[in-house]
């Protein structure tokens, strides 16, 4: 059931990957240090953080919903990941409790938007108020240092060459996929996108799958707090902050449609590239930072016209 | 009128449906100040009752033109650097020519312009909205930073500085843009048949087609409104702050999303009212003028905001459903 | 598609042309955000220092204002270009402390301004001693009130350093005048419309305030605003002795600004940056002296950033 959704999207080879394609040419010919490998290792591990918001949302915006909370999660996630670290010198504690925070906010999400039918838009809305809040009082708007400093491996450090963060990214893209396109947990995602009849006729509770697919949010988060607090080496109440419309621009620019269910998860991991990619080569270039600002957003535009010129409809 | 019949049916119990959910609002809006008089003695005095009209008049216009399109099922992503791009071409024209009529037409016309840019995006280059206007969001604020190159312009005519701060039989200024607006978004929305047709083809975009209302006409009018808005509201921060900067009103985002959100519209399209959005951005007001006069350390305020919304939205699905 | 790729590539050309300078040093320079108009007169003073001592400077800024991770990520895609030198002003003084230790690793030389770092090695560190700027202005309003009445204190961004070292130097300073009493004290995260708004309603719950401490110009314009609009009258100081502040001391309605010089800690922090390339002296740390511009001797700061000249190491040291 899940592989009849794989034709259509290959038709859709689109707009993200004309737009990788053509910046990676352009950045190679005007940038000598861009295809570097120490470069292109730097732009995937840039990445993978993105990412893992990412993949989630993937899933969660072809259940035609929305999670503006992750990013606020994802820095409250790293806080408390800091703090137990801090007070108990255990990383493997302080990886738990940022998974339980996750666990927590996604739990939160899922139950007010599957039981009280509250919109995923204002619901996570709302508890980005609420994540970020915490953050706030939590911290006083201070830094959290003093984390054991073998946490920085995990960003730092490599296997066999290729760098930690990329290896787990890759993890977490391959468990991803497997649980999109090989399992019923899948099937189902793609059904409360398109048909939630079928759901309820199959006798599958729709309330229970919407929540598992924020809790999966949640989960990332926390997951993606332990390789931001090891990126910083410390956490800190503004450090996720815009994550979630970057990672929901990814989404889109990589071809996932806001409207009918369709989820191409190869195509969210190449707009995270596509952005990252282009970030990368506009710093190489010293572009003034205003120009890049705007870049970005014409990035977002262009990716999704030149799929629209190819039409769909 | 050329709409179908139970259209017609349809929007008239919506307008009962929205006067309950109006009802609930008001008495929400009622018994937050009721509160507030009875834990703070400054709440209901002559100067902070018109700060907090002054402060949610602001919220206001950027949020009534964002009604219509959230009405339709659109967002606008891009209404914060709207004001900013617009506030700092009217900025210079002010500043250059001298003239505040001029530096008016400047922002609202940049508002404009740029809302019917986010207009074709959505409905020729079939972009979705929240995409086409988060694009357009970081398009503006790049050329915004290039052109301000990181400085301020300040010092406007004390003329202009009426618009922001000044008073007319002792109400501020801001109030009675405020009123005009929702008296003119509430006979547009209610009264006029473009505003009807916005309601259906927030409701049922393929039936308001099929009954020959111009979606794409009417889409890109109101993007072109909610620009405008944004243009409007920028002046009114230029003149209170009697200064331009690249990131002004970036801040107004999403606590104008949340006003239209918490005074009832649904983001599916269809229903509510920009009578709504005003109430729900007095609520939001409300809420940190009380955290304010109960100094409570402003790092609640966003967990404070963040309650009130799914309280708001919680309350409203709930009574819908007994309406129902 | 062919022409995408073309089209890209001669845009990009035509933007980078300007930065691609041959000869000279290449310095790299980090500021916070686009939209401070203080950051501005730093990078405004790297430029002029640049001219003068014949180097390059290249600027980078995150696009999100004040962004951690992404001046993480434009740290380590510029360590790929190797610059020559690097002067560096940290979004936040503990979160950045990652980046200067891979800066250190790549063995580029970095002078640290503005913000001290919390860690790293650094050439030297070219500030102003935000504590003795809060104290010296707030010493001075609080002479101008005749050391007796109500004040309000403005802070900046909650968790930063320059926002808490102020703060302390305004309280330090209220501690020297006990008949003075203060009101409240509560962050405007250095953005205008944030002080005003804090203001007016700190003015509904205090009838009678006579003085405002601003950790910032930005924020004491704001307070003037809220003041001036409830036709009420009060003594303001803030800190940068901005244009637009010098403008409203000209006028009488700001006492004083503490002189917080960005444009001279970029001008410095590149002068010590290419002296340490050539191999010549350097000292460790040059703090500058805390002036309060006010009507007496406000002249200087009337000159746009652009048009100053760069101060030498030496003056400065001088003085």
């Amino acid at each position: 059931m899940s592989t009849t959704a794989l034709p259509a999207q290959i038709a859709r080879v689109p707009g993200v990957a004309i737009a990788l394609i053509a910046l990676c040419i352009v950045f190679v010919l005007t940038s000598p240090g861009f295809a570097t490998s120490p470069n292109i290792a730097n732009v995937l591990t840039q990445s993978t953080i993105l990412l893992l918001l990412a993949l989630p949302m993937t899933l969660i915006i072809m259940t035609e919903g929305l999670d503006l909370s992750i990013g606020a999660v994802l820095t409250f996630a790293s806080i408390i990941l800091a703090i137990t670290a801090v007070s108990t010198g255990s990383l493997a504690l302080a990886f738990a409790a940022a998974l339980a925070v996750g666990l927590c906010f996604g739990f939160l999400n899922g139950a007010l938007i599957a039981v009280f039918d509250i919109p995923p838009f204002i619901t996570t809305l709302g508890t980005l108020g609420i994540a970020q809040g915490l953050s706030l009082v939590v911290t006083d708007g201070q830094s959290v240092v003093g984390i054991p400093r073998s946490i920085e491996t995990i960003y730092s450090g490599t296997a066999a060459g290729i760098p930690l963060p990329i290896i787990l990214a890759a993890l977490a893209y391959a468990v991803t996929h497997a649980l999109l396109y090989h399992t019923r947990f899948g099937a189902y995602v793609f059904a409360l996108g398109g048909n939630r009849e079928a759901l309820k006729v199959a006798g599958i509770s729709v309330r229970g799958m919407l929540i598992r697919v924020y809790v999966f949010g949640g989960l990332m988060a926390g997951f993606a707090a332990l390789l931001m607090t090891a990126r910083l080496n410390s956490a800190h109440p503004t450090a996720g902050i815009g994550m979630e419309f970057d990672a929901i621009a990814a989404v889109a620019v990589g071809g996932t449609s806001f409207e009918r269910g369709n989820g191409w998860l190869l195509g969210t991991l190449l707009g995270v590239i596509t952005v990252g990619v282009l970030r990368n080569g506009l710093n190489l270039l010293a572009i003034p930072s205003s120009v890049q600002v705007a870049c970005v957003g014409g990035l977002v535009i262009a990716a999704l016209f030149i799929d629209g010129l190819r039409g769909e409809q | 009128m050329s709409i179908l019949t139970s259209e017609t049916l349809s929007s008239r119990f919506t307008l009962s449906g929205n006067v309950m959910q109006t009802l609930y609002r008001v008495l929400a809006v009622a018994l937050l100040c009721v509160a507030l008089t009875a834990l703070s003695d400054v709440f209901l005095t002559a100067n902070n009752i018109l700060n907090v009209l002054r402060q949610t008049a602001l919220l206001f216009l950027m949020a009534s033109g964002l009604t219509l399109v959230i009405l339709t099922a659109g967002l606008d992503l891009s209404i914060g650097a709207n004001v900013a791009l617009s506030g700092c071409l009217a900025a210079s024209v002010i500043k250059i020519t001298g003239s505040p009529l001029l530096g008016i037409a400047t922002g609202v016309g940049c508002g404009f312009i740029i809302g019917l840019a986010n207009g074709v995006l959505v409905t020729a280059l079939r972009i979705p909205s929240f995409i086409a206007t988060y694009g357009m969001m970081w398009v503006l604020t790049g050329i915004t930073y290039y052109y301000m190159a990181g400085e301020t312009i300040h010092g406007f005519p004390p003329g202009f500085r009426q618009l922001g701060s000044g008073h007319l039989f002792g109400i501020p200024v801001p109030v009675y843009f405020m009123v005009l607006f929702l008296m003119i978004g509430v006979l547009f929305a209610q009264r006029t048949t473009w505003g009807q047709q916005i309601y259906a083809i927030g409701a049922n975009p393929i039936a308001a087609r099929l009954s020959g209302v111009p979606v794409e006409r009417r889409l890109v009018l109101v993007y072109a409104v909610s620009g405008a808005m944004a243009g409007l509201a920028s002046l009114i921060i230029l003149a209170r702050i009697n200064s331009a900067q690249g990131d002004i009103g970036e801040e107004l985002t999403l606590p104008a999303i949340a006003a239209v959100l918490v005074g009832g519209t649904s983001l599916f399209g269809g229903s509510g009212t920009v009578a709504g959005t005003l109430i729900g951005a007095l609520l939001l007001t409300l809420v940190l003028n009380g955290m304010n006069l109960l100094q409570i350390n402003s790092s609640w305020q966003p967990l404070a905001t963040g309650i009130i919304i799914l309280l708001a939205v919680w309350i409203d699905i709930r009574t819908r459903r007994i309406g129902e | 598609m062919k022409y995408l790729v073309v089209g890209l590539t001669a845009a990009l050309a035509a933007l980078s042309s300007s930065a691609a300078l041959a000869e000279g040093e290449s310095i790299a320079v980090f500021t916070k955000n686009l939209t401070n108009p203080y950051f501005q007169a730093v990078r405004v003073g790297t430029e002029t220092a640049a001219k003068k001592l014949g180097v390059n400077v290249i600027q980078y800024v995150p696009t999100k204002p004040d962004s951690i991770p992404e001046q993480l990520s434009q740290v380590e895609d510029v360590i790929v270009k190797k610059p020559n030198a690097i002067v560096f002003i940290p979004v936040d003084y503990k979160a950045l402390v990652p980046a200067v230790e891979k800066i250190n690793a790549a063995k580029i030389p970095v002078t640290n301004i503005t913000d001290r770092s919390a860690a790293g090695d650094f050439v030297a560190f070219v500030g102003a001693d935000d504590y003795s700027i809060g104290l010296a202005v707030g010493k001075r309003l609080l002479d101008a009130m005749g050391g007796k009445g109500n004040v309000i204190i403005l802070e900046g961004v909650k968790g930063s350093l320059t926002s808490t070292n102020r703060v302390r130097g305004f309280n330090d300073a209220l501690k020297e005048y006990p008949n003075v009493k203060l009101l409240a004290s509560q962050p405007g995260n250095f953005q205008r419309l944030n002080a005003l708004q804090v203001v007016e309603n700190l003015m509904q719950s205090f009838p009678q305030i006579d003085g405002v401490l601003a950790a910032n110009d930005p924020m004491a314009v704001g307070a003037i605003e809220a003041l001036e609009a409830a036709n009420r009258k009060a003594l303001v100081v803030g800190i940068n002795g901005s244009k637009e502040a010098v403008d409203l001391i000209k006028s009488g309605k700001l006492l004083a600004s503490g002189d917080f010089n960005g444009f001279i800690q970029g001008c410095i922090g590149t002068e010590i940056a290419v002296r340490n390339l050539r191999k010549q002296s350097t000292p460790k740390e040059v703090m500058l002296k805390p002036i309060v511009v006010d009507k007496t001797n406000y002249a200087p700061y009337e000159v746009p950033v652009e048009q100053r000249t760069c101060p030498t190491l030496e003056q400065v040291l001088a003085n």
